[in-house]
């Protein structure tokens, strides 16, 4: 047991003065991985979802034609201001995202009951610019409707002849078309930080020691040579268990300090939900160091680890991707899962649903099966002459 | 002390085989030889003679296939942990920590070794003045000189006061002066008592240090003893034709037959 705390302290000792390990562990997963992934999605998910409430200008060509136009548009928090002259190429620049011209004959046409020309003129190589002409499409088209059914009342028609179908759309997900990609970002950043933070040590302790020559005296010591792994493992473990809480503080952090009106309406990410997630992922941090030792008890250089672990970084990956595409029902086969089960969970309590007690149980004892395994593994790898060589 | 008797390993023949050989590569082969306490023994070999795989056989780094060995009594396969007890053991190249300070590779060892702190810190003044590591005790290791990792291994190995000591080819990569240092202190732990096991390729080093000898060729020993009883039993004046005669013995005896006496 003491040598076991002797090689638990000398490995974190020693890694706390490498710059990659320091880099990956305190930085990378923490601080880097939610700016980019968190930040990213967060934009994306702005840039897609329109919000009508936003007050916005939108330059208008010929805005004294259309009084009526105007006054509608304003009611929908649009105010139309006077285009510049060379609006076309303003478009073209991103220095405006959207404009309306009114025809010269716009309020002639409508009195006399003929179709009122009406230009937009959008950039469509440009996202917000192509946002911003849907938009103001949609509300034309409210205002369409509403000449429409006057101009037919006007006639002494009713305008619900001209509504042959009623189409009325329910969306029974407890959240929006985008949350499925936000939901499982929670999963994903805390998972892969867990894997960055511990993947260097694993390799040091494991590869490293072997390429240095180091391991051969320091297994004729004293000690069992389990002991030599558990000690690597609890170092390793430390910094996964570290880089992932440093995580969910930095999330906790970055959502409290940069709430997201657009992001909130769909998951939820208070510092309960947060913490929530934190501790169901939590004994991924004992299959996920297992995974790293093992592997790089298996490989011969930290070269060879690296590529080795380079690859399995798509099982912490895969989740992510798949759930992206496919619907795979919560069953408890899928439960008892690790990896994904954690991505189930998470984005249950992401979404502010309460995941149920059995899949909980499963999800755990599914996760801490595989790590006993994959340490067992890298114990009998440790006992094989293949180690030293 | 050291007593090996007849220890065999072979090792799976790695890459692709030509046809006929067999799957395996025969690393040593019987190797029988004492190593006494107060006595420095040599293990003189070409690369790739065995040498390395019987000092980790006796470091139980690895398991013989057959035959045993004791060190100071203790089998190396059933008491293990003892037997490494007794033993420090320095590969060949020293393998240090670079990012630790020497006293922190050194201590590290002390502790897993389970000396006391107070009388780790001891041994470990006590190693700096007798192997004169005060300049670099508390630097990091990264960028230490061949001379200086030897000596921060050598600590390390004898941080636990053990009654023998394994060496493998301790001297490669060091300058003249810093192997003529190396023997005296291989020397002087001898003379204390302890038994001192080193392995090397080069002659002359045996020659200069050691009180036994063994050397070993294709993974047998093809013959032991005091340097004297060497040259006197291979009919040679020195330990080079010596080394020759033993390890192949026919190339020496068509060569002296064309010599007319």
């Amino acid at each position: 047991m003491k040598s076991i705390l002797s090689v638990f302290k000398k490995e974190v000792v020693d890694n706390i003065r490498d710059r990659q390990t320091m880099f990956y562990a305190l930085l990378f997963g923490p601080l880097l991985l939610p700016i980019m992934v968190a930040g990213s999605l967060v934009a994306g998910f702005k840039q897609m979802s329109i919000d009508f409430d936003e007050i916005t200008e939108l330059p208008v060509i010929n805005v004294e034609e259309a009084p009526n136009l105007v006054s509608f548009l304003r009611q929908n928090n649009i105010d139309a201001v006077a285009a510049p002259d060379n609006f076309r190429d303003r478009l073209r620049d991103g220095d405006i995202n959207v404009a309306l011209e009114i025809s010269s004959d716009y309020g002639a046409k409508l009195e006399t009951g003929q179709p009122a020309p009406l230009i937009l003129y959008a950039n469509d190589a440009d996202k917000e610019s192509s946002k911003a002409a849907r938009k103001i499409a949609s509300l034309l088209n409210v205002h369409e409707r509403t000449l429409d059914s006057l101009r037919m009342q006007a006639r002494g028609l009713d305008p619900t002849v001209f509504d042959s179908i009623a189409l009325e759309q329910v969306d029974v997900s407890t959240e929006g078309a985008g949350a499925q990609i936000l939901s499982s970002m929670l999963p994903f950043l805390l998972i892969m930080s867990m894997v960055m933070g511990g993947f260097y040590l694993a390799i040091d302790t494991t590869a490293g020691e072997r390429e240095r020559h180091s391991l051969e005296p320091l297994l004729s010591l004293p000690i069992n040579r389990s002991s030599v792994v558990l000690g690597k493992y609890l170092a390793t473990l430390a910094f996964v268990t570290l880089s992932g809480s440093l995580t969910a503080i930095a999330l906790i952090l970055l959502f409290h300090y940069f709430p997201s009106e657009a992001l909130s309406s769909v998951i939820r990410m208070d510092a309960k939900t947060i913490g929530k997630a934190f501790l169901l992922a939590l004994p991924l941090t004992i299959l996920i160091t297992s995974l790293l030792i093992a592997v790089s008890a298996f490989t011969r250089s930290t070269k060879e680890a690296q590529t080795y672990l380079g690859i399995l970084m798509v099982i912490p990956m895969a989740p992510f991707f798949l759930l992206q595409f496919m619907t795979i029902k919560s069953a408890n086969l899928i439960m008892a899962m690790p990896m994904m089960s954690q991505y189930k969970l998470l984005e249950k309590v992401a979404k502010g649903e309460s995941p149920e007690t059995l899949h909980i149980l499963l999800s755990v004892s599914g996760t801490l099966i595989f790590a006993v395994l994959l340490l067992m593994l890298a114990f009998w790898l440790y006992r094989q002459d293949r180690i030293l060589a | 002390m050291i007593v090996v008797d007849s220890l065999s390993k072979a090792f799976k023949r790695k890459g692709r085989r030509v046809r006929g050989e067999s799957r395996h590569v025969q690393a040593i082969e019987k190797v029988s030889f004492t190593a006494a306490d107060g006595k420095i023994t040599g293990l003189l070999g070409s690369n790739g003679a065995g040498k390395s795989t019987t000092l980790r056989i006796l470091a139980t780094l690895m398991k013989a296939d057959s035959g045993n060995a004791s060190i100071d009594g203790y089998d190396i396969g059933a008491d293990a942990l003892q037997a490494r007890q007794s033993i420090g053991f320095m590969p060949h190249n020293a393998g240090i920590y670079p990012r630790l300070t020497a006293r922190e590779n050194v201590r590290y060892y002390a502790n897993i070794c389970g000396v006391p702190p107070q009388q780790a810190e001891k041994r470990i003044a006590q190693l700096v003045e007798m192997l004169d590591m005060a300049g670099f005790i508390d630097r990091r290791a990264e960028g230490f000189s061949q001379g200086q990792k030897t000596k921060v291994g050598l600590a390390r190995a004898l941080v636990h006061s053990p009654q023998t000591l394994i060496l493998d080819e301790p001297t490669n990569g060091l300058d003249v002066m810093a192997t003529r240092g190396l023997r005296e202190i291989i020397r002087q732990v001898a003379d204390d008592g302890h038994c001192v096991l080193f392995s090397s390729h080069i002659m002359q080093e045996v020659e200069a240090l050691c009180d036994q000898i063994s050397i070993i060729s294709n993974g047998r020993i093809a013959i032991s003893g005091s340097h004297d009883s060497i040259l006197k039993n291979t009919k040679q004046t020195n330990l080079e034709d010596a080394f020759v005669a033993a390890v192949n013995p026919q190339s020496i005896s068509t060569h002296t037959s064309e010599v007319p006496q």
